[in-house]
């Protein structure tokens, strides 16, 4: 896909606060972009409260999350603790997909999972739950905080020290993998450091290994020696090497373009001088990632049209934007397993590169699967997700019949209305031929009604539109 | 066009399909190759990509040479159990199969291959080989700039669930479909008498309209139109497929079974792209490696035994490449570290078997490292030029000159 040129933008007025205006109001189309790009969607009511809100007071309310956080978590970690004496990762897998569908605070979900892909580690390889869980954690616990301290800790987290074989890596015979990923995927990206510096680097992590669940030291196994690691020479340790990469020109521009990625354009390639003022600023609060995030997140870049639907839809945002649309309550088992079809399961990332995401997701395979999925949600007959998430309750609880009012209450839920005219002509004219659709006889007039509803709320997620975040 | 090809298209419906037939089926016959130049015979390509970095040394040894036990105290193969084909270079222990296409002049070996300045980033290398350039962001790859010369040409990526496409394919004149099975590759709708009416408004909301400018929406669009094409076509390939070999029970193996499928559906399907990961050992090398090696092996004899059983062993070529090969010296966790050159396999009816090239030096190792004596651009430029029929200066950038892999 060719990038978008954004040689026009002026980096002053990209992160200044947005301010609704006529040229960019306060609309359902921003209220669901925020939604989308922040959070996993909205529910139809979340999505009206937000219209009367206005951005800054619905920014903020995604910041601090919803009531019932601290329950929320109770509950779950119990569960985790009970998953991870069992040793069992692809039920951790599920249980983190249940906490992104039904948490209080999906911004702080979906931030960690922006943390899981930057330091993408695949219990594949680890083969701990209970590592997976540990390390799911430290990226909780920074997820809107510092980046250096994150950093930091990463280096010696078991799950990383396994997956990157920090935990063999000995005095004489280092092992490069750690050093390099820091410098290539978590800090500097490439072009930014040398063979010469991996290396080097490589050897202050020699002397921790791993004995049972603990990261133990071992003197003797450590290289002690003098390391010359981007130009800066002395007896480094595995802090020092963090530090002396967040110390770099690069390491602020290759955050921020990361998260630009993330949460504002994949089509757009930012120039360095689109980036300079959240780099410079992000550098300066010594990585503070919620400072970054907040800006980005209040700009007026962020509600511009020239960034509105420049993204594919992860799998995970494809799914859960329509089971939280639904206000659904499906099990996370079943749907774990769909989203492993379609790309992305998590906790098992394909390699430390992460997922590639953008244009990546979709193939005619996966495309296959997102419909043949939306179709099992919203259908009510797929034995996996049942009936606990169906459009025509919705459609009830919401008071929508006609059929004008149906098209335009799923089209306003998950498109904010802007689709083609013609697809919308399409599906009112689907909708209107359906009433003479031949039903079984021992349905009744609601069965058939409901039914229609649901094969419509299906049609409306199939349009192409909906892929795009 | 060959009559008796356009016979077979009208005969089997897709000169019928008309506008609504994918790219790849509505142009294929157009543009078959003449009957004299290479590509004429619809050959076909199968690319097995190796993730990770394979490990070189130890798939291609030099047996004699007292360096190779010198730099793999742990991890060196015991020089009774190494497949010979010559005096002084075997096959990993693994590689059984192998040996036995070898013995039966179907395996090629070119050996030290790699490209200068070499990258030892995974991502950057994988992309350098995909690319066959080293541009910074590639975003287009030597199958799909290939693709553009034979632009019907029907290819296929066979993926594992989950996998993403190669950027190998990407610059393909149409997106190269990512398939897991035949199975999956359905569009499914709500049942009831309407279901034909929802398909159209399904598929009619993937035709691109007039205005539309470029950009993801449109590349949405394209990608679904293309897909509901192929899904409806494919249902009707493979139906009375019934192996001529029996495959292992790899993923790999089931992936080839495809590919040999989707040849034996005839509508002239030429290039597929597989992969096969696991190959970064870092640690504890040797049984995972050893594993990996009965894989590879295994699925591609397999595969190579039931397309010549169909009469298509002259068609076929299989060709295996990895993002580097690994360090000339094992690490002190049983495993080896990212390294250089390796060689590359060619398994056919046509290739030349044997080794081409010598095998890199095991005294002269710089940064650790086996140096490449030939860059895989002069391998590409064989298959391009030799076997698709396209031109190899077109889609690497330059002029390479071929590495002598075919029986002339």
């Amino acid at each position: 896909m060719a990038d978008t040129s954004e040689t026009r933008i002026d980096p002053r007025w990209a992160w200044e606060a947005y301010r609704p205006n006529d040229k960019a109001p306060w609309d359902l189309k921003r209220a669901g972009h925020l939604y989308r790009r922040a959070a996993f969607g909205a529910t139809p009511t979340e999505l009206q409260a937000a219209l009367k809100k206005g951005p800054q007071k619905a920014i903020d309310d995604l910041l601090a999350g919803g009531p019932g956080q601290d329950a929320f978590d109770k509950q779950t970690e119990q569960l985790a603790e009970s998953i991870v004496r069992v040793n069992n990762g692809q039920q951790l897998r599920d249980w983190w997909l249940y906490r992104m569908l039904y948490t209080p605070h999906p911004l702080r979900e979906k931030f960690t999972l922006f943390w899981h892909n930057h330091f993408a580690t695949s219990n594949a390889t680890v083969q701990n739950a209970g590592f997976m869980y540990r390390q799911y954690r430290l990226l909780r616990k920074y997820v809107l905080g510092s980046f250096a301290e994150m950093l930091k800790e990463m280096s010696l987290d078991p799950a990383m020290m396994v997956w990157l074989n920090v935990k063999d890596s000995k005095k004489g015979n280092p092992n490069e993998n750690y050093a390099r990923e820091l410098m290539e995927l978590f800090s500097l990206g490439i072009g930014n450091y040398t063979e010469h510096d991996i290396r080097e680097a490589a050897r202050a992590f020699t002397g921790w290994t791993l004995q049972g669940n603990d990261v133990v030291y071992t003197e003797s196994q450590h290289d002690l020696g003098e390391k010359s690691v981007l130009k800066q020479k002395g007896k480094w340790k595995p802090d020092d090497i963090v530090r002396i990469c967040l110390e770099e020109d690069s390491a602020p521009y290759f955050l921020t373009k990361k998260l630009f990625r993330f949460l504002v354009s994949e089509t757009m390639t930012p120039s360095r001088e689109l980036l300079e003022p959240l780099a410079t600023s992000f550098r300066k609060s010594g990585y503070d990632f919620g400072d970054l995030v907040r800006t980005v997140l209040r700009s007026n870049l962020f509600f511009s049209d020239q960034v509105y639907r420049t993204r594919i839809k992860a799998p995970v945002d494809f799914a859960l934007g329509i089971v939280r649309g639904l206000e659904g309550r499906i099990g996370s088992t079943p749907l774990a397993g769909v989203l492993e079809q379609l790309g992305q399961s998590v906790l098992y990332p394909p390699s430390v590169k992460g997922w590639d995401g953008g244009e990546a997701w979709l193939n005619g395979q996966t495309l296959l699967f997102r419909q043949n999925l939306a179709l099992a949600l919203t259908s009510t007959e797929d034995i996996r997700f049942g009936h606990r998430c169906d459009p025509a309750a919705l459609a009830r609880k919401y008071g929508k019949k006609d059929d004008k009012e149906l098209v335009d209450f799923f089209l306003d839920l998950f498109l904010q209305g802007d689709v083609a005219e013609e697809s919308r002509s399409r599906l009112l004219l689907f909708q209107e031929k359906s009433h003479k659709m031949k039903v079984p006889v021992y349905w009744t007039a609601q069965d058939a009604a409901d039914n229609r509803v649901r094969t419509l709320c299906h049609l409306v997620l199939t349009q192409p539109e909906f892929q795009l975040d | 066009m060959s009559q008796t090809r356009r016979d077979f298209l009208k005969s089997t419906g897709l000169v019928a399909l008309g506008l609504n037939a994918p790219l790849f089926v509505s142009r294929t016959a157009a543009l078959a190759a003449p009957a004299h130049k290479p590509g004429a015979r619809d050959t076909i390509l199968v690319v097995v990509e190796l993730n990770g970095g394979n490990d070189g040394l130890n798939t291609v040894i030099p047996f004699k040479n007292p360096l190779y036990a010198k730099y793999r105290p742990t991890l060196q193969q015991s020089t009774s159990q190494i497949k010979k084909l010559t005096d002084e270079i075997g096959l990993h222990p693994q590689l059984t199969d192998f040996a036995d296409l070898h013995q039966e002049g179907h395996l090629c070996v070119v050996q030290g291959v790699g490209y200068p300045n070499p990258d030892q980033s995974h991502f950057r290398s994988m992309d350098i080989w995909q690319s066959a350039s080293k541009v910074d962001n590639p975003t287009e790859g030597w199958i799909g700039k290939a693709l553009r010369q034979i632009p019907g040409a029907p290819s296929f990526h066979l993926k594992n669930s989950g996998e993403r496409a190669p950027l190998a394919l990407d610059g393909a004149p149409a997106r190269v479909p990512s398939i897991a099975s035949l199975q999956d590759f359905q569009l499914q709708v709500a049942g009831g008498t309407d279901a034909k009416a929802q398909r159209e408004v399904i598929e009619g909301s993937a035709k691109p309209g007039g205005t539309r400018k470029p950009g993801l929406l449109d590349f949405v669009q394209r990608t679904a139109s293309n897909t509901y094409a192929s899904s409806r076509r494919l249902q009707e390939i493979g139906k009375n497929y019934q192996p001529k070999a029996t495959y292992p029970q790899t993923q790999l193996a089931n992936k080839l079974k495809l590919a040999a499928q989707l040849i034996d559906g005839n509508f002239g399907a030429r290039i597929f792209y597989v992969s096969l990961g696991g190959f970064d050992t870092h640690a504890q090398q040797a049984g995972a490696h050893a594993n990996l090696m009965q894989q590879l092996s295994g699925a591609v004899a397999a595969f190579f035994k039931d397309l010549s059983a169909r009469g298509h062993k002259d068609r076929l070529l299989v060709m295996t490449f990895s993002e580097f090969g690994r360090r000339a010296k094992e690490n002190g966790s049983k495993g080896t570290d990212h390294g250089s050159a390796a060689p590359m396999f060619l398994i056919g009816g046509k290739v030349k078997p044997g080794l081409v090239g010598a095998h890199p030096s095991l005294e002269k190792i710089p940064m650790g490292n086996l140096e490449h004596h030939t860059d895989f651009r002069q391998v590409y430029a064989a298959v391009l030029d030799q076997w698709l029929g396209v031109s190899s200066k077109d889609v690497l950038g330059g002029a390479f000159k071929p590495v002598g892999v075919f029986r002339s």
